[in-house]
């Protein structure tokens, strides 16, 4: 279904990056794997798409700094000469209640989730100038809804989810599809790590344990949908914010499970 | 001292904010307060100043200050010998 489609994935040596990396390859992608921090992880997981017989490649940035897109996006030019799929899934934050947060924390939450998208899109449209292309960026929960110690990256979410609109409208003259998947807590690492947070602070009162589709969100779950709005069936759909959670949203979170 | 040393010091006293003093061959950096955005940016700086990489999955083996500035110069060393 994206045979011969050159797709970035920001973030992708695991967790929900990994799998929708994996995803693409599996469709036909060939998959840039981004990476900041991990580079053993990120190589594994290139080695796990060349063998699905995709080309795969591995580049480190730090997509908070503006210097380092810049050059990441001069070797996707130089090595692939174009880019069909932009994911924008890289994330990071310390877990602050907002009289906590300092400006450091602030910023380093809001360059990575926020303004790297920004800076990011206006360099993987001019890699798909003239054929169009599909950009998903991956949001939370949290950019709507109240979450405990994650003011920064709630509010680096929602400028995420506010971006969406404006490039969807913007970049739809070029036929570039612009959407988002908002998923609740989904079990990467950092996923399981938070909840464990919640459940200390919380007890059995905590959400992130299950959801009224009977288990949480799994990182597979994200790529579906994230592969789904890169396929043309998908073309339709602009500036939307798809959220993946199981149904949690729906429910107040004291009557989980106790709804109908 | 080795010059490489006194840059790693350089580096983390300026995102830190830490005293010199604290920054002993076993310093941890619970010792230098210092929380995990914190160590990011001195990973990614040092990175930047030498040209190196210090992946994750090395940074978590690090025991104290020692053993991080072996590690760098190690790394330096390698860099300059395969340059």
């Amino acid at each position: 279904m994206l045979k011969g489609k050159v797709a970035l994935v920001t973030g992708s040596s695991r967790g929900i990056g990994r799998a929708i990396a994996l995803k693409l390859a599996e469709q036909g992608a060939d998959v840039i794997v981004n990476f900041f921090r991990r580079r053993q992880a990120a190589e594994q997981t290139a080695k796990d798409i060349e063998g699905l017989g995709v080309t795969a490649k591995v580049i480190k940035a730090n997509v908070g700094d503006p210097e380092k897109i810049g050059e990441m996006f001069d070797i996707i030019g130089s090595s692939f000469g174009r880019l069909d799929i932009f994911i924008n899934n890289a994330a990071s934050g310390l877990p602050r209640s907002a009289l906590d947060l300092d400006t450091k924390g602030w910023d380093w939450t809001m360059d990575i989730n926020a303004k790297a998208f920004l800076l990011c899109t206006q360099r993987a449209v001019r890699l798909m100038e003239g054929r169009g292309g599909k950009i998903v960026t991956v949001s939370s929960l949290g950019s709507h809804l109240v979450l405990p110690g994650y003011t920064a990256i709630g509010v680096s979410k929602a400028a995420l989810e506010a971006l969406t609109r404006y490039l969807a409208i913007e970049l739809a003259a070029k036929g570039i599809c612009v959407n988002a998947v908002a998923a609740s807590l989904v079990t990467t690492e950092a996923g399981v790590l938070y909840a464990r947070l919640a459940k200390e602070q919380l007890g059995e009162a905590s959400p992130w344990q299950t959801t009224p589709a009977g288990r949480l969100v799994a990182p597979e779950d994200i790529a579906n949908v994230v592969a789904f709005l890169c396929s043309e069936a998908a073309f339709m759909i602009r500036g939307q914010i798809i959220i993946v959670d199981g149904g949690t949203s729906l429910v107040p979170f004291g009557l989980m499970n106790k709804g109908g | 001292m080795s010059a490489v040393e006194e840059t790693i010091k350089d580096i983390i006293v300026k995102i830190v904010h830490c005293d010199r003093e604290v920054l002993t061959p076993t310093a941890t950096f619970q010792d230098m307060k210092a929380d995990s955005l914190d160590m990011v940016q001195v990973l990614v700086a040092i990175e930047d100043e030498f040209d190196i990489e210090i992946p994750d999955e090395d940074a978590q083996k690090f025991q104290n200050f020692s053993d991080f500035i072996a590690y760098v110069e190690a790394r330096v060393a390698e860099k300059k010998g395969n340059a």
